[in-house]
């Protein structure tokens, strides 16, 4: 699951590919798709597109810098290297002012508070979500049925990222409820959670303390797009949960499960290193792996640092450190970690 | 109320129930000799054990007033002294009477621990001195449930510090519904409200305070902020923020300067309601919830009339700024 700005990008041209060729013969259109492929790799502006479709190149190319480069750049390369998407933002919005995630992206980029943030996506929400509705429905009178389901969902997506952004920068301003509604929001409005928000959504049920809120989420994950049931935001959220309501063994228990899931990563849960969110949606990171573990922890600030603690853990990010490591004895307490090397260069 | 209050009351209830019963008049003045002279009294382990705790208490809070001269150095030194003397008296009180839970209580507290470990050593103590109680609302009435009642109290603070909030809204509700008939002696009413702002709970914010009406504090402006705040109310919250700064003595300042509040030993100090020393108090217990809204502060202090009512405070009063 989560968001793929480079296979979006591709999915919106072969969207309008089929468009084109709706109206030739299915022969003529056989043969025009066997050489889709190698034309969006190769020749990309010999496609038919709009100039919403060539926006969010831009912005699948401002992914690629913003999400997946600049945390791997020296100091030095930063400012250039968020100058360059800053432009392709900004170009995109030019061919296409109704380009949302551009918008927020570059929002992103300039405006360091999260308040202002929150209130300039809120402020917005209504617009974006009808704006996207009228391409949705736009787009679906001109396809054939099998295509529409596909079409639909790739019109809402920069309105679902918008929502998944709204409630995670509610969450670190620490207006839950906010958070809430807008995750919720977003699970209604896409069953299959595309965007993960129920990452999120568990992170703010345990903020307001809700167990049952919380294990109805559970209850809920079978039905959702991704079934596992042991991702580490869950885990951390029934662990961080648990642990409030001082039920130490089941806390510990839970963090076992989680280094069971994330095998050797005991050092990640050791150091709970902060990285920049993604700009475009959360970064795409392997399944089970150790940089998973990392952007989940990194997302757990808000859980991990809460209350009066003297180290600066925060009072469950340093019972988490400490029982990581009775739990993982051989893990490296250095700082030599592949997640650790991801730095806070981000946003 | 206080430790040495409690341990008055005890013994001339005591030498009420061998002697008496006393008409009003002479109990009172019964209780009058038994403050000039508490160690004739104190005939019994249990009150002997308490006396010393509370000389101790008192020879602590007197030892503190000259902390003011000192360097932080100097100062961190003499208090790790002093608490540790303390821990001692603790643990005298402790060899007079095992089951002196006001001294076990302090004897925790004093150790100055994590908000972690304290609610450990806390919960343990409730786990085996608390006794099964009909639910009522004049417990604070018999002195003998109060050390139980204190030290649920103290639970409720530390959960807020070690930022378990459900429990410290639980627990508080608990302290307030069992001593409401004397009006919350121990101001669990405090520690509730700043649990409901920060779980934004509205509704049970509402019910404390009507429970409390006509009875502000710094603690209930400063939760009924933090909660409209969190609720994005904004307009709302800054009236409130307003509210706070007309009524709370040099509120703004507490807010914008935080200063420093040390341990409570083991209840808070008594101060007047709404004034300087409370409000310092109330931010210091809402650290761990202005703290959850990173921006909060920011917020604040964009209030060009917050920041000139607490510059203008801090310089009435001589205070840094």
């Amino acid at each position: 699951m989560a968001h793929d700005a480079r296979r979006e990008d591709y999915l919106r041209m072969s969207l309008r590919f089929a468009l084109s060729l709706d109206e030739g013969s299915p022969d003529h259109a056989a043969r025009a798709f066997a050489s889709f492929g190698r034309r969006f790799a190769q020749s990309r502006d010999s496609l038919p597109q709009s100039d919403a479709d060539r926006a969010f190149h831009l912005v699948s190319l401002a992914t690629e810098l913003l999400d997946y480069r600049l945390p791997f750049v020296g100091e030095e390369l930063v400012e250039p290297l968020r100058a360059r998407a800053r432009g392709m933002l900004d170009e995109a919005l030019a061919l296409d002012p109704f380009c949302h995630d551009a918008a927020r992206m570059r929002t992103g980029l300039d405006v360091a508070s999260h308040e202002e943030r929150l209130r300039l996506l809120m402020e917005r929400a209504d617009l974006v979500r009808s704006s996207c509705e009228k391409d949705r429905d736009a787009l679906c009178e001109l396809l054939e049925e099998p295509r529409r389901p596909l079409a639909a969902s790739i019109a809402m997506r920069p309105w679902w990222r918008w929502l998944a952004e709204t409630a995670e920068c509610a969450l670190i301003c620490g207006r839950n409820h906010a958070a809430l509604a807008a995750a919720e929001e977003l699970m209604d409005a896409d069953p299959s959670d595309l965007s993960d928000v129920r990452f999120t959504l568990a992170y703010t049920l345990v903020k307001l303390e809700d167990a049952p809120g919380l294990e109805r989420l559970v209850w809920r994950y079978p039905t959702l797009g991704d079934t596992r049931a042991d991702d580490a935001w869950i885990l951390l959220s029934q662990a961080a949960l648990a642990y409030k309501r001082l039920e130490l063994d089941a806390a510990r228990h839970l963090l076992g499960r989680l280094l069971e899931a994330y095998r050797g990563c005991g050092a990640a849960l050791a150091q709970q290193v902060e990285i920049g969110d993604g700009f475009f949606a959360r970064i795409r990171v392997p399944a089970y792996s150790e940089d998973e573990l990392v952007v989940a922890l990194s997302e757990g600030v808000v859980l991990l640092q809460e209350g009066v603690e003297r180290t600066g853990k925060g009072v469950f990010g340093a019972w988490v450190a400490k029982t990581a490591l009775e739990l993982d004895p051989a893990a490296p307490k250095g700082p030599a970690t592949k997640g650790a090397q991801r730095g806070a260069s981000g946003q | 109320m206080s430790i040495r209050e409690d341990l008055i009351e005890r013994c001339a209830r005591k030498r009420d129930q061998k002697v008496g019963p006393l008409s009003k008049e002479a109990f009172a003045e019964l209780t009058l000799a038994v403050r000039e002279n508490p160690a004739g009294f104190a005939d019994e382990a249990a009150e002997q054990a308490l006396l010393v705790l509370a000389d101790a208490l008192d020879s602590h809070r007197a030892a503190a007033r000259d902390d003011d001269l000192l360097d932080d150095d100097a100062f961190a030194a003499e208090r790790s002294k002093r608490l540790r003397r303390l821990v001692e008296a603790c643990e005298a009180a402790c060899a007079l009477d095992a089951g002196c839970l006001d001294a076990l209580l302090v004897h925790a507290l004093a150790e100055d621990l994590e908000p972690d470990e304290l609610t450990l050593r806390l919960v343990g103590l409730a786990a085996e001195f608390d006794s099964a109680e009909e639910a009522s609302a004049d417990l604070w009435d018999d002195p003998l449930n109060r050390p139980r009642l204190r030290l649920r109290a103290a639970i409720a603070r530390t959960c807020i510090d070690a930022a378990r909030f459900s429990l410290a809204r639980n627990g508080a509700r608990r302290v307030v519904d069992a001593t409401l008939a004397a009006g919350d002696p121990l101001g669990a009413r405090h520690t509730l409200m700043l649990a409901c702002a920060r779980l934004e709970d509205e509704d049970g914010l509402n019910r404390a305070e009507a429970l409390f009406s006509g009875r502000e504090s710094a603690w209930s402006h400063l939760s009924r902020i933090l909660l409209l705040y969190k609720l994005g109310r904004m307009s709302a919250a800054r009236r409130a923020l307003r509210g706070f700064d007309s009524l709370c003595a040099g509120g703004a300042y507490a807010l914008l300067h935080p200063v420093y509040v040390d341990l409570y030993l083991p209840e808070r100090p008594e101060v007047p309601a709404c004034g300087f020393e409370e409000a310092v108090m109330a931010v210091r217990e809402a650290e761990p919830i202005i703290a959850d809204v990173p921006e909060f502060i920011g917020w604040c202090q964009g209030h060009e009339w917050l920041a000139a009512s607490a510059r203008s405070f801090a310089e009435r009063n001589d205070l840094d700024w």
